[in-house]
C-alpha cells in the first residue's frame, strides 16, 4: 500500500469507535459502521492532511465513496489536480 | 396544552451541579458550609489585553472521567464545555432521583435545559481558525457545538426522552425559566418527569472584552450588596434539577427532596440594563400567588445578587416592595458571592441551593460583605451561613432586557 492509502487508512481508524486492523483498499466503507457524524471528520482530516477539498454533500449518496480504495483514488485525483481544481 | 385539572403537584427528586466551587451537589454545598470563594485568577486562554482579569472558572472538570458513563449519546466528550456541565449535572441528578431511563413512556419526560449563550467559546475557536489562523474550514462538530439546545439534545438523547426537548434562552433567567416551564409541563399532564435547569460556559477572550465593554466586571471580586461592590465576576457551570409528578414520585417509592410550590414570571419591557422595581415584584408576588402563600413564610430567599451597582439596590427595594414588614425579617443571601456569576446557570444552581438549605436547615451567607452598603439594608447574612428552619425558600432570576423569573421551593406535600 503506497502513502496515500496508508495515511488514509490511519485516519479511518482514529474516527472508528472499534478500530481494525484488516483494513483494505477493497474493505467498503458500510463495513466500518461510519456514521455521517464520523464521515464529516473524516472528509474534513483528509482534507487537513492532503490539502485539498473534496466535493462531497452529506445528502447525497457519496459514489466515490463505496470502498476505501474508491476513497484513496479520489484523494490522488484531487491531489493531482491541484488546489486550483478545488474551488472550481 | 392544558389537560391537567390543576391537582397534579410537582415534587424535586434529583439535584445535580456542576460550579466553580463544587463539581457536585456534595463539594458545592461543603465549599458554601466553608464560604468559598470560586474566584481566581483568569486562565486557561491567552489573556492578551484584557484588563479584568479574574473570573469564577472551573478548572479541574475531566469529561472524560466524569462522563465516562454516558453510552447512548457517543459524541458528548467532542461537544462545547457547556454541554459537559449540562451533562454532569443532569446525571448526577438523575442519579439521585432512582429513576430508570429511558422511561416506560418516552414520550411522558421533557429535557429542558438552556443557556444564555450556547456554544460560545467553541464559536470563537472557530472564528479564529478562520479569521486569523486562514483554515479553510472550521470542524465539522462546530455548528452541533455551538446551537444553543445541543446541551439538552446531548441530555435528552443519553435519558431516552422523546417529549419535549428544547433550550430556554434569557439571559441570567434562562434556568428558572427552564425549571417553570417545565413544572407547568408536569402540573399540565403533559409529561410526568423532566429534567430541567441550564447551563453555561463561555468565560474566553472575546466574551470577556464584550463583557469589559459593558463596563459591568469587577477587577476585584464578587461582593454582592457590600459598599466597596463594583460590579459582578463571571462565572460558569450548570445546575438541573429532576422534576416528577407527586403521585408519580410516591408509588415508585422515592426521595422527595422539595415541591416547587411557585413559579412567577415578568418582563420589564424597558430597559435592556437599567431594571425596574415593578418587572421583578410583580415575578415574585406571581410566585407567592402561585404557591398560595404570604411572603411573610419564606424563610429563605436566594437573591439575584450579581454585586453590580444597580441590580442590589433595585432588588432590595423590590423585596421591600413585596415583602413589607417581612422585608426585614427574611434570610437573603447571594450565593453569587462564592460561585461568581453563572449567567444562565444562576437560577439553576441557586434552586439547588434554596433546596439543601431546607434539607440541612442551613442557609448559606453572602460571603465578603463586610460593609454593607446603606441602600442595602436588609440580612444578606454576611459572611457566615446561619443555622435556620427553612420551609419556604425563594429563588430571583433577574436577567438583562429585565426578565424575570422567581422560583419558590416547599416542603414535599405532607
Amino acid at each position: 500500500m503506497d502513502e496515500v492509502a496508508t495515511k488514509i487508512i490511519d485516519i479511518l481508524k482514529k474516527h472508528m469507535k472499534e478500530p481494525r486492523d484488516d483494513i483494505s483498499l477493497s474493505t467498503a466503507l458500510t463495513d466500518l459502521k461510519i456514521e455521517s457524524l464520523d464521515l464529516a471528520m473524516i472528509v474534513f482530516d483528509i482534507e487537513d492532511t492532503f490539502g485539498i477539498e473534496i466535493p462531497y454533500n452529506a445528502n447525497e449518496d457519496v459514489g466515490d465513496f463505496k470502498t476505501v480504495g474508491s476513497v484513496v483514488e479520489k484523494v490522488k485525483g484531487l491531489v493531482a489536480a491541484g488546489p486550483a481544481a478545488a474551488k472550481a | 396544552m392544558t389537560k391537567g385539572n390543576g391537582t397534579r403537584r410537582v415534587v424535586v427528586t434529583g439535584l445535580g451541579v456542576v460550579t466553580p466551587i463544587g463539581l457536585n451537589v456534595a463539594d458545592f454545598w461543603a465549599s458554601m458550609k466553608a464560604g468559598k470563594s470560586g474566584v481566581s485568577e483568569l486562565g486557561g486562554f491567552p489573556l492578551d489585553d484584557l484588563k479584568i482579569l479574574i473570573a469564577a472558572q472551573i478548572k479541574d472538570f475531566d469529561p472524560k472521567v466524569r462522563l465516562k458513563n454516558y453510552k447512548r449519546d457517543k459524541i458528548i466528550v467532542h461537544a462545547d464545555r457547556y454541554s459537559w456541565f449540562a451533562a454532569a449535572a443532569a446525571e448526577e441528578a438523575v442519579a439521585q432521583s432512582g429513576i430508570e431511563f429511558p422511561v416506560a413512556n418516552p414520550y411522558r419526560a421533557a429535557c429542558i435545559i438552556g443557556s444564555g449563550a450556547g456554544g460560545l467559546t467553541t464559536f470563537e475557536n472557530a472564528y479564529r481558525d478562520l479569521f486569523i489562523h486562514n483554515k479553510r474550514a472550521t470542524n465539522p462538530l462546530t455548528l452541533l457545538r455551538i446551537i444553543g439546545s445541543s446541551a439538552s439534545a446531548h441530555v435528552g438523547i443519553e435519558y431516552g426522552i422523546k417529549g419535549p426537548t428544547f433550550a430556554t434562552c434569557s439571559a441570567c433567567s434562562t434556568a428558572s425559566h427552564a425549571i417553570g416551564i417545565a413544572r407547568d409541563y408536569i402540573q399540565n399532564d403533559l409529561v410526568d418527569v423532566a429534567i430541567a435547569g441550564a447551563s453555561e460556559s463561555v468565560i474566553n477572550y472575546g466574551t470577556m472584552k464584550a463583557w469589559q465593554a459593558l463596563h459591568v466586571l469587577s477587577p476585584q471580586g464578587c461582593f454582592p450588596f457590600a459598599k466597596r461592590r463594583n460590579g459582578t465576576v463571571l462565572g460558569e457551570g450548570a445546575g438541573i434539577l429532576v422534576l416528577e409528578e407527586y403521585e408519580h414520585a410516591k408509588r415508585r417509592g422515592a426521595t422527595i427532596l422539595a415541591e416547587l410550590s411557585g413559579y412567577g414570571m415578568a418582563s420589564d419591557s424597558q430597559d435592556m440594563v437599567k431594571p425596574t422595581v415593578e418587572g421583578p415584584s410583580y415575578a415574585m408576588q406571581m410566585a407567592l400567588d402561585d404557591a398560595k402563600i404570604e411572603a411573610s413564610e419564606i424563610d429563605y430567599l436566594n437573591a439575584h445578587g450579581t454585586a453590580t451597582k444597580d441590580n442590589d439596590i433595585n432588588e432590595t427595594k423590590a423585596i421591600k416592595n413585596v415583602f413589607k414588614n417581612a422585608a426585614s425579617k427574611v434570610a437573603i443571601s447571594s450565593t453569587k458571592s462564592m460561585t461568581g456569576h453563572p449567567l444562565g446557570a444562576g437560577g439553576g444552581i441557586e434552586a439547588v441551593a434554596c433546596i439543601k438549605a431546607m434539607q440541612e436547615s442551613w442557609v448559606p451567607p453572602t460571603i465578603g460583605l463586610d460593609e454593607v452598603d446603606p441602600e442595602c439594608d436588609l440580612d444578606y447574612v454576611p459572611n457566615v451561613g446561619r443555622d435556620l428552619k427553612v420551609n419556604y425558600a425563594m429563588s430571583n432570576s433577574f436577567a438583562f432586557g429585565g426578565l424575570n423569573a422567581v422560583l419558590i421551593f416547599g416542603p414535599p406535600p405532607a
